[in-house]
């Protein structure tokens, strides 16, 4: 099909790169935020900007937040689709195990349950037989946050970059899946592709025409940043091996149910109930001795993981995690106890050297541990995935459209108008659920829904926004949807700021001096975004105005043909 | 430019680059879980193992697809050898389990 080596690489990597581009925008864009996800739940659930706290006490907090917590309606709805029969009523159902889950950004917990129900499943070789409850608490009192505030950063974006919000037949982790490896492939390509790849480390040309600087801005980001590119990829994939791989639940199923057995018996961590009732004893007291244990080993820490199975079982035990804040992997050194009298289980050992590989490439894509500078170098990663996309996909378009408008097709116009929804569009509706967020009225019912709805309805104003105004791409023009765009997300920017001053009162001299980062850095972050989208909106203009002075070099230079 | 625009040839690679490089990373993966299993590591393990490596062979396979010249060894080695190595490790799982 293909000549060469060369020529077979160039038209994977232009192909499934503008194809997949699109979709690995939004993986790179949202994944970005997610570095700062906690921060951006603060700024939306204004009665949350308060420190990071600890695990509190369970004996004292949990326990009466557990008794309350009932299953989830969402839950109980997906549920009640895949077993035969009504469910039972949430206020009947048995606890059979809970979690709480807390880092060292987090001033609230979320805690969560799993409910036994009695319904046998439709589809027989379903054995997930629970209904979840969940929530999120002020560990300070124990107080349950209204569940129609949404969590922007954490519920919203972040599940944003590996799910797209897709969630029918796991569709949005499918194509996330097969956008990072199309991710990988095009790093591959894109190196295979350039004869020159030393030099080009060091070359950008921002003065000379778009389709050059644009290439060479490409080149710059997909090159210097290619390592950071590489591992996010792939570790995403790893992490989420288990619904692209489903191995062990579907032909080695018998291996994997093996598995659980045999390590039931080597752990002493009972894989059933034993269907005899037992107390709970108390788990503060276990924490202690988690603690004792973990400053025995000369690692001292706090609660980051605490988990019960079995409920009020006698084969009810406790596992508690240690916070990984000093470390690559998440959660790790558990201490398991019985929780009938709080005898101490087992230890965990130190982890295997594959789990100990495998742990640190999912907690350095994770990063729940405490590393500001690191956390900002990889904003600075991701955002130069997104300039390496987007300059790829208005690569795509500058190298075409001459030719497009000569032959009278408007292939180059769709591409830049999905590349402006892409770029400026998704800032802009980003922008536009944070300023929902601050304009709705705090007691709206399902507030998070309406926020999330407004996200979309501004992500599609800006696709018709952007096919309306690239008309001018079909005479070789530069688009003006990318100027007015820009112009949008300067004005959002400043807006988002200044609306968290009025509703909330927290401006940026307050949260400055009272050193709240969280919210400084976030309207700083808003600044810097405003600035640098009336930067590239006066430029845009200025290109604009040029191409239409006949004196311009732009368009008359040879360019390189690595790029097919 | 030498490059082919017949669409069913496009297809065939396409399909062969994401189908076919699922399918052999799948049963390469399901035939090394099962013979480490079978050397006496633990499940979990193995799994873990696998699927570190599982990522670098799909996309391994994927590129190969686009450079190979003949389609027909594309698809025959990726779903053929994918198809095998499944096989393999079914038969594997129930002579370890009984």
């Amino acid at each position: 099909m293909f000549a060469n080596f060369r020529l077979s690489m160039t038209w994977l990597h232009t192909w499934f790169g503008l194809v997949l581009g699109y979709v690995l925008m939004a993986c790179f864009f949202f994944g970005t935020l997610s570095v700062f996800d906690r921060e951006i739940d603060r700024w939306s659930i204004p009665e949350t900007r308060f420190p990071a706290q600890p695990m509190p006490s369970f004996d004292n907090v949990l326990k009466p937040v557990f008794e309350k917590l009932r299953a989830h309606p969402d839950d109980m709805a997906a549920t009640a689709e895949r077993v035969i029969g009504p469910l039972p009523h949430p206020d009947t159902m048995r606890m059979s195990s809970l979690y709480a889950y807390t880092t060292h950004r987090d001033p609230v917990l979320g805690v969560g349950g799993e409910f036994d129900i009695p319904n046998k499943p439709k589809d027989p070789t379903d054995d997930h037989l629970h209904v979840h409850g969940y929530a999120t608490i002020d560990p300070r009192s124990g107080a349950t946050l209204s569940d129609d505030q949404l969590k922007i950063g954490s519920e919203f974006f972040y599940p944003m970059h590996y799910s797209l919000h897709l969630h029918w037949l796991n569709l949005g982790y499918w194509i996330v899946g097969l956008a990072a490896l199309v991710m990988l492939a095009a790093l591959v390509s894109g190196v295979v592709m350039h004869r020159k790849l030393f030099r080009e480390l060091f070359t950008f040309r921002p003065n000379k025409s778009t389709q050059r600087s644009v290439l060479d801005l490409h080149n710059l980001t997909g090159v210097v940043a290619l390592p950071f590119h590489f591992f996010f990829a792939l570790t995403g994939l790893i992490i989420f091996s288990g619904v692209y791989f489903p191995l062990g639940e579907t032909l080695l199923k018998p291996l994997a149910e093996r598995q659980e057995v045999l390590q039931a018996d080597r752990t002493g961590l009972a894989h059933e109930p034993a269907g005899i009732a037992a107390p709970l004893s108390s788990v503060d007291a276990m924490v202690l001795e988690a603690k004792r244990r973990w400053d025995k080993r000369g690692m001292p820490g706090e609660v980051g993981y605490l988990l019960i199975e079995h409920i009020g079982d006698q084969n009810s035990f406790v596992s508690i995690f240690r916070a990984g804040s000093d470390q690559v992997a998440s959660v790790g050194q558990g201490v398991h106890f019985e929780a009938a009298t709080g005898k101490v289980i087992r230890e965990d050992p130190p982890p295997t050297a594959v789990t100990a590989v495998n742990d640190y490439l999912a907690g350095l894509h994770l990063q729940q541990f405490r590393h500001w500078v690191l956390r900002w170098l990889y904003v600075v990663g991701g955002l130069a995935g997104c300039v390496c996309i987007a300059t790829g996909i208005i690569f795509f378009v500058e190298k075409r459209k001459m030719q497009h408008a000569k032959a009278n097709v408007g292939g180059a116009r769709i591409v830049d108008a999905l590349g402006v929804t892409t770029v400026t569009g998704m800032v802009i509706a980003t922008l536009s659920i944070l300023i929902a967020n601050r304009l709705l009225p705090a007691d709206l019912p399902l507030r998070g829904h309406w926020e999330e709805g407004i996200f979309w309805l501004a992500w599609l104003a800006s696709l018709l926004h952007a096919f309306w105004r690239t008309a001018p791409v079909l005479q070789s023009r530069l688009a003006p949807a990318w100027r007015e765009q820009c112009w949008t997300i300067a004005l959002l920017s400043v807006a988002a700021v200044l609306l968290n001053w009025i509703t909330t009162g927290d401006h940026l001299a307050a949260t400055i001096s009272r050193t709240y980062w969280p919210i400084a850095g976030f309207d700083l972050s808003m600044l810097v975004v405003a600035s640098i989208a009336a930067l590239s909106a006066r430029a845009l203009g200025r290109r604009e105005r040029n191409a239409t002075d006949p004196s311009d070099d732009d368009q008359d230079e040879p360019v390189e043909t690595a790029h097919a | 430019m030498q490059t082919t625009t017949d669409p069913m040839r496009i297809i065939a690679r396409v399909t062969a680059a994401i189908l076919g490089s699922w399918l052999f990373t799948w049963g390469c993966a399901a035939l090394s879980i099962g013979t480490m299993v079978a050397s006496g590591i633990s499940y979990d393990q193995a799994s873990v193992g696998a699927m570190l490596f599982a990522f670098l062979i799909f996309v391994s396979a994927f590129l190969w697809s686009f450079v190979a010249t003949s389609i027909g060894r594309v698809w025959l080695t990726l779903a053929g050898g994918g198809t095998i190595m499944t096989l393999l490790a079914w038969w594997l799982q129930r002579s370890l389990i009984g």
